[in-house]
């Protein structure tokens, strides 16, 4: 085999979009619908979220500003970024609390393009929400599918992954921190975290490209505040501090 | 099977033993003493065919039946295809398509096509699968024909036979006169309709208003695989009947009758109208793994209950865009499953109380445009309050020790004075609310409120996120 040859061989290899190498971006440009962080797109790969790929959040509860940040990308799906080019489906699977639609709405998601899959509590509601999932990106109707999973295991990763591959869509699996630790088969994982001032912590664990070490911190819309500091709270007299005096403090990977 | 004491029909085995249609039934037990015997039941032979041809309604409007008759075992159907054959791209297609659906029904079937009905169904009758496109070709083959193997009136059949006349070449070199006068004027018009001489009208088949099928099956089945092969007849017998009427199916009922018990009903509902045999069967088959059988089932009725017309839809030039169509399968394939009130749309409601500002809707609709409110709304409303700790001054969330700190409010929200003293499941009752902005000291957003009517007072009711 010539010199040359096994050059061409190599880079074709190296062109598949599921191979990379550690030190750089995959040379392949990605399907990528930007987040609308610009810090964040920059540490992307494909600069935003990837379509046809699972993407894990992992955050503990509700509350932190997961939604904020998936916000700009629900919007361009459903159409309503002032581009209007989209006008696809997103759906909500498994989501832990009922959605308060007013507060949808209010942030410019088109109502008759979001559906809500809430499995009903019982023995199956986890087993029925990975599988509701799973559909969801096989038929590839949907744009965009967030499912909420305490339980999946490495291999119900691997089926959403597979199905995520087929089907174009923006692809989020919300799981908990202690998840952290697990191999999965998402290429794309990122650690939530609180931090001061109502920005929000996001580290990118797992990624095809080479490792980032620093957090980064986003700035979300949060509700309006009438003081960020030295608010007399109408309870204590002193108000209470402890997320703003604080730095954010990162857990070991394990 | 047998009727009026005369074998019409047998099968292989009854065959190899020597039997054969037309024999006396005394003859047959002889031949064959284990011999099972079927009586004919005429009315489900027309049921049966009048399914097949609402079926048949998939290829062509213009459907017109051939009623069993008394000594003959089969009966036929008219399909006018003429007017199809482009839509269909061609005879073979059609006649395969055609074939392979009356055998997937489990039916056999014997066709021929031709210019004229009743040349076809001579055809039908004495060859396998005649293609005729043209008069000449058909006049010319139709006069092979043999005179006794037509279902011409029998004393037509017996006088011919005794002219000497043998095939149908024979019959029309005679003067049709003479030969009408002899045979009569049935048998004489029949051949002049089947060489296309004289127009062939035929009652056409009236598809009935509403859609109900019945099946009985052959024995008792207690599996969800085998109801789901038997219903796949009535399946195709329905999709044809919505393809006659430009129609779809948003809701149907199948009913599964038990022996000696109260029959079950399976409601099957569709997000959007459709006449698509997949999409059918996908529902039925998640509706069947899930059904518990109280007892086996040994008849089935189909019954359409919501039709909706449903237009043709045109495709996409440059992409196919799987948009409503595919989500619509989707959310039939996850309520199947999940039941019908797990997968909802969201909608405002114009509505103070937070409880009461989310409506759920079937299927998600446009909304009525975007409250125009400056107030802050939470993205999760927690399905009942939590209540708060207060300790010190200081407010504590469940399960949590560093107090939470007010960051905006109070929004008062005080509604629904009409229902005081309602407070029961359905009704939220007269609400007077403080509501406040709250940040928790692991960085969750909250959003609670103060109630002064309450023990506590303070309670969690949303999480901005």
């Amino acid at each position: 085999m010539s010199g040359a040859n096994a050059l061409n061989q190599l880079a074709e290899v190296l062109a598949r979009p599921d191979v990379w190498r550690g030190g750089c971006f995959p040379g392949t440009s990605l399907l990528a619908l930007p987040s609308g962080f610009a810090a964040l797109d920059a540490e992307l790969p494909g600069g935003g979220w990837p379509r046809g790929a699972l993407t894990e959040l992992l955050v503990d509860g509700a509350g932190l500003g997961e939604i904020s940040l998936l916000l700009p990308a629900l919007r361009a799906i459903c159409g309503n970024d002032g581009k209007g080019d989209e006008g696809g489906w997103s759906l909500l699977v498994a989501p832990p609390h009922p959605p308060h639609a007013p507060a949808w709405a209010a942030a410019g998601i088109d109502l008759a393009r979001l559906m809500v899959v809430a499995p009903a509590a019982g023995k199956r509601a986890a087993s029925d929400a990975l599988w509701a999932m799973e559909q969801a990106l096989a038929s590839a109707a949907p744009r965009a599918v967030l499912g909420w999973s305490a339980g999946a295991d490495a291999r119900a990763v691997r089926r959403l992954q597979v199905a995520a591959g087929g089907s174009g869509a923006l692809a989020f699996l919300l799981r908990p921190l202690c998840t952290a630790a697990e191999a999965t088969a998402a290429p794309l994982r990122l650690r939530l975290c609180a931090a001061p001032q109502g920005r929000l912590g996001v580290q990118l664990i797992k990624r095809r490209g080479p490792p980032l070490t620093r957090p980064l911190w986003l700035t979300l819309p949060r509700p309006k505040t009438l003081h960020w500091r030295n608010h007399a709270s109408t309870l204590a007299g002193a108000p209470s501090a402890a997320v703003a005096a604080r730095s954010p403090s990162w857990p070991a990977l394990a | 099977m047998a009727a009026h004491g005369q074998v019409l029909a047998c099968d292989a085995a009854a065959d190899a033993a020597g039997v054969a249609p037309g024999m006396s039934l005394a003859a047959a037990r002889a031949m064959a003493p284990t011999l099972n015997v079927v009586a004919r039941d005429v009315a489900r032979e027309t049921a049966a065919l009048s399914a097949l041809a609402c079926w048949a309604g998939s290829f062509t409007p213009r459907i017109s039946l051939v009623p069993p008759r008394q000594d003959e075992a089969a009966s036929a159907l008219l399909l006018e295809i003429g007017t199809c054959l482009r839509l269909f791209g061609g005879i073979e297609r059609i006649t395969t398509a055609v074939s392979a659906g009356v055998a997937a029904q489990g039916y056999s079937l014997r066709y021929a096509v031709a210019p004229s009905a009743q040349g076809a169904l001579w055809l039908a009758q004495v060859m396998e699968a005649t293609v005729y496109s043209n008069a000449t070709a058909l006049s010319a083959q139709l006069a092979t024909l043999p005179v006794a193997a037509l279902d011409l009136p029998p004393q037509a059949a017996v006088r011919l036979a005794q002219f000497g006349v043998r095939t149908l070449a024979d019959a029309r070199r005679l003067p049709t006169a003479a030969l009408a006068r002899r045979i009569g004027q049935d048998a004489v018009g029949m051949m002049a309709r089947a060489f296309g001489e004289l127009p062939d009208p035929r009652l056409p088949f009236v598809f009935p208003a509403q859609f109900c099928a019945d099946l009985e099956l052959p024995a008792p089945v207690d599996n969800a695989a085998a109801l789901l092969f038997a219903a796949r007849r009535l399946k195709a017998a329905l999709a044809g009947w919505l393809a006659a009427r430009q129609s779809g199916v948003s809701e149907c009922i199948l009913h599964l009758h038990h022996h000696q018990q109260p029959a079950t009903a399976l409601p099957l509902r569709f997000a959007s109208a459709t006449r698509d045999a997949a999409r059918f069967e996908r529902v039925l088959r998640e509706r069947l793994e899930r059904l518990a059988l109280t007892a086996p089932v040994d008849a089935l009725r189909l019954e359409a209950t919501g039709i909706e017309p449903l237009p043709g839809h045109s495709g996409s030039l440059f992409e196919a865009s799987h948009g409503t169509h595919g989500m619509a399968a989707l959310l039939e394939r996850l309520r199947a499953r999940l039941g019908e009130t797990s997968v909802h749309g969201l909608a405002c409601r114009a509505e103070h109380r937070p409880e009461r500002a989310t409506a759920t809707i079937a299927v998600a609709q446009g909304g009525n445009g975007t409250p125009g409110r400056a107030a802050p709304r939470p993205f999760w409303l927690l399905a009942r309050p939590q209540a708060l700790r207060e300790r010190g001054g200081r407010l504590y969330p469940p399960r949590c020790k560093d107090p939470l700190q007010l960051l905006a409010g109070p929004e008062r929200i005080e509604s629904g004075w009409w229902q005081e003293g309602e407070m029961d499941g359905a009704s939220l009752g007269d609400v007077r609310r403080d509501y406040f902005v709250a940040l928790a000291a692991d960085g969750r957003w909250l959003w609670i409120y103060r109630d002064n009517r309450l023990p506590g007072g303070w309670f969690l009711h949303g999480l901005f996120s």
